[in-house]
């Protein structure tokens, strides 16, 4: 049994370096974690943080080789005299990657899947407990194929609760899942953590969830812990050193902006304690709210109408995954398709680019139709790039798969590449495989070859999906330097942050069908539709309408009106 | 619809994806998938080996027809039938064109061909229908219990469970190829050159494939080892409980009865009327 004052996990001077790495990961980290906390881990991509929750459960040292050294205990025994089986059994761990840790065909199958593995007799129960305490029992008998992303990692999870464990480690729940996803499995989180008392750790970059949902943060850098606070204290802390590209959530930086003197009991981290700290303030009107967009011109890049497509199930019925009357994108158009997962985004961008055929309808692209033209004709007028980066890399390095279009077209555009990988900053991934890459140079590079068809219009699948905050800035940063080579751009996304920061218009879909089409301003301020397409909208625009007050798309808007009410002292 | 139209409506690469699916995760409802699955593994190889044993060609059209009929009832998807006869019709005809072009219209040639032909069909319909109507967790649990490795049995099992991830992958790389290739301008006699081309990028599409699994299978054995299947490959508990269910039961012997009377009787048939 684990003493009341002893903690259940005790990291002690830990040191690892993976094998054939230069540097260690770990450089002498330290980290205690008491029973029935809500831990949220931070920290820049390759700080350690995904190392740090390995030596918890045992892989390393058990099984990674390289160089190890230090103590770490769970529940008071030594992890190094554990076999990684018998600590599965207090530690449950669900890879960012979760696709890859389910096992088995069915979902009853795969969650049984450990305790059948140590032969328990009740495995069937086992599993069913699982499946109970995160409400999918009505999956059970579904094959893993058939699930939506947030039906496989609650799966993932079940499968880690099956034995039982004290501690569930979550590695980045959020990057893989719609923001209505990880809202619920954040809930079933603070469900086992508030009834069942285990102990939670999650690797988390979205300060916002943290916010919500954890109780503590700890900051890795450079493999150590830098420190661990509960998490008022903690993004607090987070306020003084933002160049290491994390974000306190929006609404504290609101707070922040207009008093940088207050202490951290002062400072919202929550939209309610937010709207408990601005109560006071008068808020000027939203002055650019009807302002026309004067960039766009009138002159139809992309025009779809009547389109409609559908496809076969298992079970030999048809169903309808698009139906769209009427869109059309104008040259500069900045668009944002956002909506559900399942609501029709990629088949849309995908019959754009010709790669799906739809059933009926007209597509146009630069005069082109696009449903009686195939697709090699297509992607120099409109390119797509894959949500999966890695499915982009069908040369052995970056720089031949940037040429690969223009190459096979003879085209000698080598100044072109140069440009681009200058503008890109990555000049030093040409030579690389990318698939060798960390997930946001893949990023960058699937935009690099997109730029190398020089298309008039580009439409790009969950750019910002699982890029920690940092990379996500340089995505944007690249989005709005790529203006002067492409004029339209798509972006299908969840990250609704990302629309309120780049995008001139919304298109938003549910079931196949456009449901609302314009301005991000006028759809924050639409409540049903963005409620009925399960959006999930940035904190500073839900603070507005908690506040009454016209939605603000950035930080700074909404500071900047606060400003100008308490000179003139007028509410808005 | 015109005919290209549903040409294009049945042949396209999602309806494909469909019907491997549906054959490999078996289905629940026909006759076969009730049967014990040791038993029809022991079925396969009697009702495949057989044919060996054997020149008398009454013995091998009664087995083809009795194996087509069981195909027929284990619901086996038209694609893949259409596939297999697509097959054995253009064996016969170049079997047909070579033994003419050497030896001129003789059918002495062509028969003991022929008859070769015959085996490997029922070869390949017995497999189809009893393997298509297996859910593959019986068949790696029915191959662990005849005493294969559990490395084997498991590695049987997930690569179902990997199947439509391969196959929606490879869809995605083959597309990426298509988005930036270029198809060649002239399509030359019989669209030679434009079906080459699609020939290339098919093979090719398997090489970034390929990668991007080894890549991924780093994190499933990881996996493996924190899901406790490497502490089961030597814990005799875990494989007794998994087998558990795998008990003989009424129908399964009257499989037994009526598969060994129905053979003999087709063996009689044999010695009865041979050719």
């Amino acid at each position: 049994m684990v003493s009341l004052n002893q903690p259940i996990v005790e990291i002690k001077d830990v040191y690892y370096q993976y094998p054939g790495a230069k540097q260690p990961v770990l450089n002498g980290a330290n980290l205690n974690i008491e029973q029935g906390e809500f831990l949220a881990i931070i920290g820049g991509n390759g700080s350690g943080k995904s190392t740090i929750c390995k030596t918890i459960n045992g892989l390393i040292p058990h099984y990674f080789s390289g160089n190890y050294d230090g103590e770490v205990t769970v529940k008071g025994k030594s992890v190094k005299d554990q076999a990684v089986a018998t600590l599965s059994h207090h530690v449950g761990y669900v890879y960012q990657d979760f696709q890859n840790q389910l096992m088995k065909l069915t979902v009853l199958e795969d969650v049984s899947f450990s305790p059948l593995n140590f032969g328990y007799k009740d495995y069937k129960e086992k599993a069913q407990q699982a499946l109970e305490l995160l409400g999918i029992t009505h999956l059970q008998d579904k094959t893993i194929w058939e699930l939506s992303g947030g039906e496989k990692h609650l799966t993932a999870l079940a499968g880690a609760l099956a034995l039982n464990p004290e501690i569930l480690i979550v590695d980045e729940p959020v990057a893989q899942l719609d923001p209505q996803h990880a809202t619920e499995l954040y809930d079933k989180l603070k469900f086992l953590n508030d009834e069942l008392g285990k102990t939670i750790i999650t690797i988390e970059h979205h300060t916002e969830f943290i916010a919500n949902y954890c109780k503590q943060i700890a900051l890795i850098e450079n493999g150590k812990v830098m420190w661990h606070e509960d998490v008022k204290k903690g993004l607090y802390n987070i306020t003084k050193l933002q160049e290491t590209h994390i974000y306190p959530p929006q609404v504290t930086q609101a707070a922040m902006q207009l008093d940088s003197f207050a202490s951290n009991d002062d400072m919202p981290i929550t939209v309610e304690e937010a709207v408990d700290y601005f109560k006071d303030y008068y808020f000027l009107p939203d002055s650019s709210r009807y302002k026309p967009n004067l960039q766009i011109t009138n002159s139809a890049t992309v025009s779809v109408s009547n389109l409609q497509h559908e496809v076969k199930l298992l079970n030999k019925e048809r169903r309808r995954v698009l139906d769209i009357d009427e869109i059309i994108v104008n040259e500069g158009d900045k668009i944002a398709i956002v909506g559900n997962n399942g609501a029709g985004k990629t088949t849309l961008m995908k019959s754009l680019a010709g790669i799906i055929k739809p059933k009926q309808g007209e597509i146009m692209v630069n005069g082109i139709d696009v449903l009686k033209t195939p697709v090699e004709k297509l992607s120099s007028h409109i390119s797509y790039i894959y949500q999966n980066p890695e499915e982009m890399f069908i040369q052995d390095t970056i720089e031949n798969d940037i040429s690969f279009f223009g190459d096979v077209r003879n085209m000698n555009q080598d100044d072109l590449y140069e440009h681009i990988a200058e503008s890109l900053n990555m000049k030093n991934l040409l030579p690389l495989d990318g698939r060798l890459l960390s997930g946001g140079q893949q990023r960058r590079s699937s935009v690099a070859i997109g730029l190398g068809m020089l298309p008039t219009v580009m439409m790009l699948d969950e750019p910002t999906a699982s890029l920690d905050i940092g990379n996500r800035k340089q995505l944007v940063d690249i989005l709005h330097s790529i203006r002067d080579k492409v004029k339209t751009v798509l972006i299908a996304t969840h990250d609704m942050q990302l629309v309120a920061e780049w995008a001139t218009r919304v298109i938003v879909m549910e079931h196949g069908k456009v449901i609302f089409d314009g301005t991000p301003k006028v759809l924050f301020d639409n409540v049903e539709i963005w409620k009925q397409a399960g959006l999930k909208l940035p904190q500073i625009a839900e603070l507005s309408l908690a506040l009454n007050i016209h939605p603000a798309l950035s930080v700074d808007e909404f500071v900047g009106r606060i400003k100008e009410a308490q000179v003139n002292g007028f509410n808005g | 619809m015109d005919l290209t139209a549903k040409i294009k409506d049945v042949l396209n690469v999602e309806t494909i994806k469909l019907e491997l699916i549906k054959t490999a995760f078996g289905k629940p409802d026909v006759y076969f998938s009730k049967i014990d699955a040791r038993l029809l593994i022991f079925w396969y190889l009697i009702i495949s080996l057989l044919p060996w044993f054997t020149f008398n060609n009454t013995i091998l059209i009664t087995i083809i027809i009795y194996t087509t009929f069981l195909a027929i009832i284990s619901r086996v998807s038209p694609l893949i039938l259409t596939l297999l006869f697509i097959g054995i019709i253009t064996e016969l005809f170049t079997i047909f064109v070579v033994t003419t072009f050497f030896a001129g219209v003789n059918l002495d040639a062509i028969l003991p061909i022929l008859t070769l032909s015959m085996k490997i069909f029922i070869m390949s319909i017995a497999s189809v229908s009893v393997f298509a109507s297996m859910s593959p967790e019986k068949l790696s649990d029915g191959l662990l219990s005849l005493g294969l490795p559990a490395q084997f049995s498991f590695a049987v099992s997930y690569a179902f469970r990997m199947l439509p991830i391969l196959l929606d992958e490879y869809h995605q790389i083959f597309q990426s190829y298509r988005l930036r290739g270029l198809t060649p301008e002239k399509h030359g006699f019989l669209k030679w050159r434009l079906i080459y081309y699609y020939i290339k990028v098919i093979i090719q599409s398997f090489y970034p494939l390929m990668l991007n699994v080894a890549k991924r299978t780093r994190l499933t054995v990881e996996a493996l080892e924190v899901r406790g299947f490497s502490y089961s490959l030597h814990n005799p508990e875990a494989k007794k409980q998994k087998l558990s269910y795998l008990k003989f039961k009424k129908q399964d012997y009257l499989f037994i009865i009526s598969q060994t009377i129905i053979i003999l009787l087709i063996l009689w048939f044999g010695a009865t009327f041979p050719s």
